[in-house]
């Protein structure tokens, strides 16, 4: 049995919480957030207890592993505390603002001893699971122009902390990541990247970006994310030399409620594709499996590094206009 | 009105010359084919005349001819025709190199006959539809535009570089271009692409993916790739994703079908408008009325020119300036 602490009872705080109250195998022993009344919600739901502070916590019960649920430029303090005091962590994406933070983290994490995973959680989305499976059986052939998309509106969080871009890295850095990391997994490394976003002209709660990758492979691939549209939605589409593979959530619903509104004549139809458990509860239940068997994950911090390379990479092109070329971007700054 | 045809060697022929079959008062007098066997083939079923020579075409009376040979022939088909004062309808692209339609827009000029560049999707009537929104306003500024126009590898002269002046970036780029010129008003100032061989034996690009930026601070990207198989459904697409600051619109031009499935595998059945003959009409009722053509050998050529910067910028891997 491991026990679990939250920190961050925010969006992310909730379906990490929900996945280890779910676990036979992990004690959910408690939530921890500045705002105490948003972890005292959660923990009275899931019947754990809430913490204002980290350092509460750690005190009273013995702690196994940490979820950093708090938005992006808390994770480091938090992941640095938490292997202060031997514990595994497993940090919400991106793992930093910066390179050099990240790279710090992933260090202090060896050095403690304590393992470091990250949320890289489209490697648990059985959609995309099983199209990397069809290409590595070689269905689709040699893999040639791989196109995807992720976004909806623009997300609402605690203290709006997503629409300051020096918090989040817009949907670059906070969203598109998943496919960086989800196209590395499949197609290697990137070669260059080109991107384009609204962010820099248009100054409105709002953000449309467009990225070209080219890996090493010859795979080229673009990746639209989007703050810019209603109703959230991830597409992808992978042509090969013999084949071509093709997924959009939108239009998988295999249950979808139409219900008469009480309030306006308009009906509201809520579309589901229900799994027995979802990929965050897959995610965290593989990560709580390789803290106990010392395996490998199937993503490593180091992915997670990876992919943030390639998130800053597209942040310096939309800036400078011009193409990034990866292994120029050694330990660049981060956002600024 | 009596109309000639130049060349089979583009299938688009086959769509121009059945719009040209089905308009009241026009007339196929004759089809001109440097290969014989496609000349008279298409002439019997349109039931016309067989030119060898496209001269002895062009010396009939004819006011207008419609010309789909190879890219690399339309300067050499376009100054003839020209010169013997008929209307012309051209095949895309205007030419397989910026020197040439710029030319091809000089003689017709020159010669005082219309030049109008073939590119249908003007008339797809959803196209027509989204334009009609955007002018509406309702979408508020337009900010940036995610394209695909994807095809299959049409094999044949389209794979001989001397012939098509390059793959599938010449061949796909220029319908979309095109469309976000007329959609917008605005003009491509810079182009980077990613182009790849990587899907056809062919030694010849088949994978594209360019990344444009507007005089008008918007930016768009268009997938121009031969990536469709013959066994996906159907055999390519014209996708536009336009965000505006107050709303966004999703255009499929061929969205309209049915889904049919059989021995011969899974199938799209289109059933939308005809949008090559909506071309045709607009191109006839032009000659009729001695009016400047909707779409003109400038367009044809602006939209040729971000083809060739693709090109260059492959090339060097750098973003390029469009002229
Ligand atoms: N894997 C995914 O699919 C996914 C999805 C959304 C968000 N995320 C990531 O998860 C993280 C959290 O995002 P979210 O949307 O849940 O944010 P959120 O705003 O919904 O929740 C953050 C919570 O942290 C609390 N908090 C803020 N600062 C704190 C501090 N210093 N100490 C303790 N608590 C603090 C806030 O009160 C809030 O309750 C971000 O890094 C985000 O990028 C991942």
């Amino acid at each position: 049995m491991l026990n679990a602490l939250i920190i961050g009872a925010g969006t992310m705080g909730g379906t990490h919480a929900e996945a280890y109250a779910k676990m036979e195998n992990v004690k959910l022993a408690g939530i921890v957030d500045i705002n105490l009344a948003k972890a005292q919600g959660l923990a009275d739901r899931l019947n754990t207890k809430a913490f204002q502070t980290y350092e509460e916590a750690v005190e009273l019960d013995e702690i196994d592993v940490v979820s950093i649920c708090v938005p992006t430029p808390f994770h480091k303090q938090y992941v640095m505390k938490v292997a202060d005091d031997k514990k595994h962590v497993i940090c919400e994406k991106p793992l930093a603002i910066s390179l050099s933070d990240a790279r710090e983290m992933i260090n202090y994490c060896n050095d403690k001893g304590v393992k470091l995973f990250v949320g890289h959680v489209v490697r648990f989305f059985p959609e995309y699971v099983k199209a990397k499976k069809l290409v590595d059986e070689g269905k689709v052939g040699k893999p040639a122009v791989v196109r995807t998309t992720r976004g909806g509106g623009f997300p609402i969080a605690s203290n709006d902390w997503y629409s300051d871009f020096a918090s989040s890295g817009g949907l670059v850095l906070d969203m598109i990541i998943h496919d960086f990391d989800y196209l590395r997994w499949c197609f290697g490394e990137v070669k260059r990247v080109y991107a384009k976003s609204t962010r820099t002209r248009v100054f409105e709660k709002f953000e449309y970006a467009l990225v070209t990758l080219r890996f090493e492979s010859g795979v080229i691939a673009h990746v639209e994310g989007t703050w810019a549209h209603q109703g959230f939605s991830t597409k992808f589409e992978i042509a090969g030399k013999e084949g071509i593979i093709e997924y959009d959530s939108s239009k998988v619903t295999p249950v979808v409620a139409s219900r008469k509104e009480t309030a306006s004549s308009e009906g509201v139809a809520v579309p589901e594709s229900p799994m027995k458990d979802n990929p965050y509860f897959a995610e965290l239940e593989h990560f709580i499996h390789c803290i106990q068997t010392d395996a490998e994950p199937v993503v490593t911090a180091e992915d997670a590094y990876k992919a943030m390379e390639i998130s800053l990479a597209a942040l310096e092109s939309i800036e400078t206009g011009k193409v990034v070329v990866l292994e120029d971007t050694q330990e660049k700054v981060g956002v600024q | 009105m009596k109309v000639g045809i130049i060349s089979f060697a583009h299938g688009h022929a086959y769509s121009y010359a059945n719009a040209l079959t089905e308009l009241d008062g026009v007339e196929i007098l004759g089809i001109a084919d440097e290969n014989e066997e496609r000349g008279r083939k298409a002439a019997a079923e349109f039931n016309t005349e067989y030119y060898a020579d496209y001269e002895d075409l062009l010396n009939q009376p004819i006011e207008a001819v419609v010309i789909t040979s190879e890219n690399s022939k339309h300067y050499e088909h376009v100054v003839a025709a020209a010169k013997k004062g008929k209307h012309i309808l051209c095949e895309k692209p205007l030419a397989h190199t910026a020197e040439a339609a710029q030319a091809i827009i000089d003689i017709c000029k020159e010669h005082n006959v219309i030049l109008q560049t073939a590119f249908p999707v003007r008339f797809s009537t959803p196209v027509v539809e989204a334009k009609r929104i955007i002018d509406s306003g309702d979408l508020g500024n337009i900010v940036a535009i995610k394209a695909t126009n994807r095809g299959t590898n049409p094999g044949g002269w389209f794979v001989d570089r001397e012939k098509s002046g390059g793959g599938a970036v010449i061949d796909h780029t220029v319908h979309v271009v095109d469309i976000i010129r007329w959609y917008t008003g605005a003009e491509v100032k810079e182009v980077y692409a990613e182009i790849g061989n990587l899907i056809s034996d062919y030694d010849i690009d088949d994978c594209g993916q360019l990344t444009m930026e507007f005089d008008n601070n918007m930016f768009a990207t268009l997938d121009c790739s031969w990536s469709r198989n013959d066994a996906y459904p159907t055999w390519g697409d014209v996708m536009l994703e336009i965000v505006g600051t107050r709303g966004t619109l999703s255009v499929d031009a061929f969205g309209q079908k049915t889904n049919l499935y059989n021995r011969d595998g899974a199938h799209w059945d289109f059933w939308g408008d005809d949008m090559d003959r909506g071309l045709v009409e607009d191109f006839i009722s032009s000659v009729r009325e001695g009016k400047n053509p909707s779409i003109t050998g400038e367009d044809g050529l602006k939209a040729l020119s971000v083809a060739i910067a693709a090109y260059e910028s492959s090339k060097k891997q750098v973003p390029v300036q469009v002229n």
